[in-house]
């Protein structure tokens, strides 16, 4: 009886064995030349929700959207503006008006022609109270938007405003023709969207995967790879095994996958490329300055030197970061060269804090002041590189006596209970290492009330004037001096204690071609319109 | 049996409204709303337009409001739409003017939940059952310790560890089956029995994986009735009548067996739409499990009472299922409803 069992199982796996694949000997090797075709196929934590980007706000809906619809200006491979739908944009002598002046012969992938009048009814959209956009404030700026002639947008500021460039780089262009009848809260448009870029909307499954097809009208030119198929699978793990099946092509590591596992094993060594590149974003431990003993900036400076920055990226990261001295990407002109993070220094912290006031009175190993241990909580969020660095921190803490215990928080409790209510004494967070360096929201004393980005309760003069300085100065040498000065006065101030700005990582298939590397400063999908893949390595696009 | 069929259905009235209720407002207890997603943490982002939003969808006007609010729309069964910027319906799909049909959420992830686990449940029964009468029939005996232990390395064994496991065997180091995902990535081109083949293929390890857990409990259950049954007369009369063993075990034991195997299947009704939030993101599968967790931790309301909603409804109902399968197959309970 159960031999009868068993044998039916062995069936069963013989059937499912039966399309045991023949393993294909690529070779990855050797020179190939540049060719159009083929489908590259990735894998994505987390669905799009909406591909109207303006209202969307997941980054898995930005990242698909870019590939569909263009911008007036972009960033390009250093981060310094460039052209895309205007080839030329020109900023009066007043700073106060930006034309734009478009390409000319630009079509949406239906055919119609894409003009400066769909720039401005993407602007009153964005604009439009009855839009639900969490992104429309730095559009309201502007005073007066008109389209004089269908090359030409023009737009007037109330007084100059520096950042506007940079949101005239991330304002996705909207085809009027479709949307002008349409709700664009409600319209079927966030499904299947008409863009202008490189690819355009071919399949979208729910829960499943997304797939895009090269826009034949596109006015950025055709890209390489004809088809980009992206697979909706939520955990990293199963994304991993994809990988290595070589079901996906690429797909975002970790650093124990970069630097352990890849390396060590020979035949993925063999198939895989692996690329790193600064991230956009770094993490910091921040202090509630409203709290005794933080106001005091000798206890900040004293935490900051006793704080081990290599270690902690040797440690939670296996080395794959880089230590930040400003809020701003290393190797951007906003980034000061001159400027260097704390050194590990445990005497000078140890000194500073006896400056502050505080030593050990009772032997218990924890300084105290007044009668009061110096003891407080760390505050984050459920992400792991953010746990295992509050873990080093603390040791650190210890070794100069200072009692700090970690606690863990699910994400929308610890923004509603502990930062909104400011009833914290730090946390561990992360901010955008900011393309445009305008950062008057996190940092400007006005900013501080709850829901506000200020949270940790900074309040300096200087830079309060600096941030408004380089707010309405368009001239991007005068700017860099300002927030060169910013910078400075924020590292002395350590009002955040800058840890890591870890490297975002790569693996993608040999079968992918044309990649830079080493990644220069914008990451290394800058030109993925240049990728290709070459038909000899190409796999099987059907495998039933 | 009317009177007590149309009295019970009444009485799920109150019952639902309670439970909506209790439901609604322990979900508010938790802190933080749709705004406060983690992609809105962004500098670049007002409080001016989370406030909006707020106001938009009502999170601004009392708890007994709001309550109010979603219980005037669902008794006309709309479950509304989802917070989330794409606003799908909660429920079923909607038609725009121009005919382009949004589907519902739930609508796309519950036939997927209900397959995986429907085929799951089937498989659970079945190999329990089996096991079950073995390991009774050889009471303490090695079959019986043999399956005993098997069925619990099954229940304790971490489901997702196992999964991983098999994942990399049977798909990475041998490609027998395919990792994640139900369909393959060339599915629509594929001829129709080809479709079925991938789905089969899709479908082995994730129903394993999710039967596995259950067979302890269902084993246990048919062996322990077997057992008792076993000890009756009507057992021995059946054997003294000269009956063969198989006819014995399988034609009157097992049958008396399965009567309390009914209130258990009547329980799993509810479960059948709950799927397992680990199992479906190993698995890249998109059903209610992930859905309704997603939607918790992004505290979208509608979604998560929307399918509360449903689960109390059919909580209620498999209950009730289940005092009518055990009246039908057991005169003695069908006497005591007729009183």
């Amino acid at each position: 009886m159960y031999f009868k069992y068993i044998f039916f199982l062995l069936i069963l796996f013989n059937v499912a064995a039966c399309s045991d694949k023949k393993e294909i000997a690529y070779n990855y090797e050797g020179t190939f030349n540049n060719e159009k075709g083929g489908t590259l196929i990735d894998a994505m934590s987390g669905e799009p929700s909406n591909l109207i980007s303006m209202i969307a706000g997941d980054s898995a809906s930005s990242a698909i959207a870019g590939n569909i619809f263009n911008k007036l200006i972009k960033y390009d491979k250093n981060l310094d503006l460039a052209p895309e739908l205007a080839e030329k944009w020109i900023i009066s002598g007043d700073q106060k008006t930006i034309t734009f002046h478009l390409k000319r012969n630009l079509k949406w992938a239906d055919g119609h022609d894409l003009t400066s009048d769909d720039v401005l009814f993407t602007w009153k959209l964005v604009t439009d109270d009855k839009t639900r956009t969490p992104y429309g404030s730095d559009y309201k700026l502007v005073e007066k938007a008109e389209a004089p002639d269908p090359h030409t947008f023009k737009v007037i500021y109330k007084q100059a405003y520096a950042p506007a460039l940079d949101s005239w780089a991330s304002l996705q262009i909207l085809p009027k023709h479709i949307l002008k009848d349409e709700d664009i809260n409600h319209t079927f448009f966030s499904r299947k969207p008409t863009g202008s870029s490189y690819y355009k909307l071919s399949q979208w499954v729910n829960g499943e995967k997304l797939t895009l097809e090269a826009n034949a009208s596109s006015v950025m030119g055709e890209p390489n790879i004809n088809q980009l198929t992206s697979r909706f699978i939520a955990d990293t793990s199963s994304q991993f095994l994809e990988l290595i099946a070589d079901n996906i092509d690429l797909m975002n590591i970790n650093p124990i996958q970069f630097a352990r596992v890849i390396p060590s094993r020979p035949d993925l060594k063999k198939k895989l490329a692996l690329y790193k590149e600064l991230g956009n974003s770094y993490t910091y431990l921040g202090f509630n300055l409203k709290h005794h003993p933080f106001d005091d900036l000798r206890v900040r400076q004293a935490i900051n030197y006793a704080l081990d920055k290599q270690e902690v990226i040797d440690g939670v990261l296996l080395g794959l970061g880089e230590p930040v001295a400003s809020p701003y990407k290393p190797g951007t002109r906003w980034s000061d060269k001159a400027l260097h993070p704390y050194p590990y220094d445990k005497n000078q912290a140890l000194k500073l804090l006896h400056e502050a006031g505080f030593s050990d009175t009772n032997n218990d190993g924890i300084l105290d002041r007044n009668g009061k241990p110096f003891t407080f909580e760390i505050l984050t969020n459920q992400n792991k590189q953010r746990e295992m660095t509050a873990v080093l921190i603390q040791r650190r803490l210890k070794d100069i006596g200072i009692d700090a215990k970690i606690r863990v928080i699910e994400w929308a409790s610890f923004v509603n209970q502990f930062i909104k209510t400011g009833d914290f004494d730090a946390v561990i967070l992360g901010w955008s290492l900011s393309l445009d360096p305008d950062q008057y929201n996190i940092w400007h004393s006005s900013q501080q009330k709850p829901g506000q980005f200020n949270f940790i309760g900074y309040n300096n003069k200087e830079v309060d004037q600096l941030l408004e300085q380089g707010r309405t100065e368009l001239n991007p040498d005068k700017r860099e001096k300002i927030y060169h000065a910013f910078s400075k006065t924020l590292l002395r101030e350590s009002p955040v204690i800058y840890l890591y700005a870890g490297y975002g990582l790569t693996a993608m298939n040999k079968r992918i071609k044309g990649i830079e590397s080493p990644a220069p400063p914008a990451g290394i999908s800058y030109n993925s319109y240049d990728w290709f893949i070459p038909s000899t390595l190409r796999r099987n696009e059907i495998t039933p | 049996m009317l009177n007590y069929l149309i009295k019970r259905l009444l009485w799920m009235i109150p019952m639902l409204i309670g439970i909506s209720l209790i439901s609604f407002f322990i979900m508010h207890l938790a802190p933080g709303d749709i705004t406060a997603s983690e992609s809105a943490f962004n500098p670049k982002a007002s409080e001016e337009s989370r406030q909006k939003l707020r106001a938009l969808y009502n999170l601004d006007k009392p708890l007994t409001t709001q309550y109010g609010l979603w219980l005037k729309r669902i008794v006309k069964l709309d479950f509304g739409n989802s917070f989330a910027s794409h606003q799908r319906p909660v429920l079923w799909e909607t038609k725009d003017a121009k005919g382009n049909v949004t589907k519902g959420m739930i609508q796309d992830a519950l036939p997927i939940t209900l397959m995986i686990n429907l085929i799951g449940l089937l498989i659970i029964f079945s190999i329990s059952i089996f096991l079950g009468v073995t390991s009774a029939v050889n009471q303490n005996k090695w079959p019986d310790r043999l399956i005993t232990i098997i069925v619990f390395i099954g229940f304790a064994v971490p489901g997702f560890w196992l999964a991983l496991l098999l994942m990399y065997w049977t798909g990475v180091t041998h490609s027998w089956l395919p990792i994640s995902g139900l369909h393959s990535v060339g599915y629509e081109k594929m001829g129709y029995m080809a479709q079925y083949v991938d789905l089969f293929k899709h479908l082995i390890l994730p129903v394993s994986i999710s039967s596995l857990g259950g067979l302890a409990s269902i084993s246990l259950y048919v062996r322990n009735g077997m057992l008792d049954v076993l000890q009756q007369e009507f057992i021995t009369t059946a054997r003294a009548k000269g009956l063969t063993e198989n006819k014995v075990i399988y034609g009157h034991a097992l049958r008396n067996t399965l009567l309390p195997l009914i209130t258990i299947i009547g329980l799993s009704i509810p479960g059948l739409i709950g799927g397992s939030v680990i199992g479906e993101s190993i698995f890249a599968i998109s059903g209610m499990g992930k859905l309704f967790f997603d939607a918790v931790l992004m505290r979208d309301f509608p979604v998560v009472m929307g399918i509360l909603t449903i689960g109390s409804v059919l909580t209620l109902f498999g209950n009730l299922i289940a005092d009518i399968g055990y009246a039908w197959a057991d005169p003695r309970i069908r006497r005591g409803i007729s009183n």
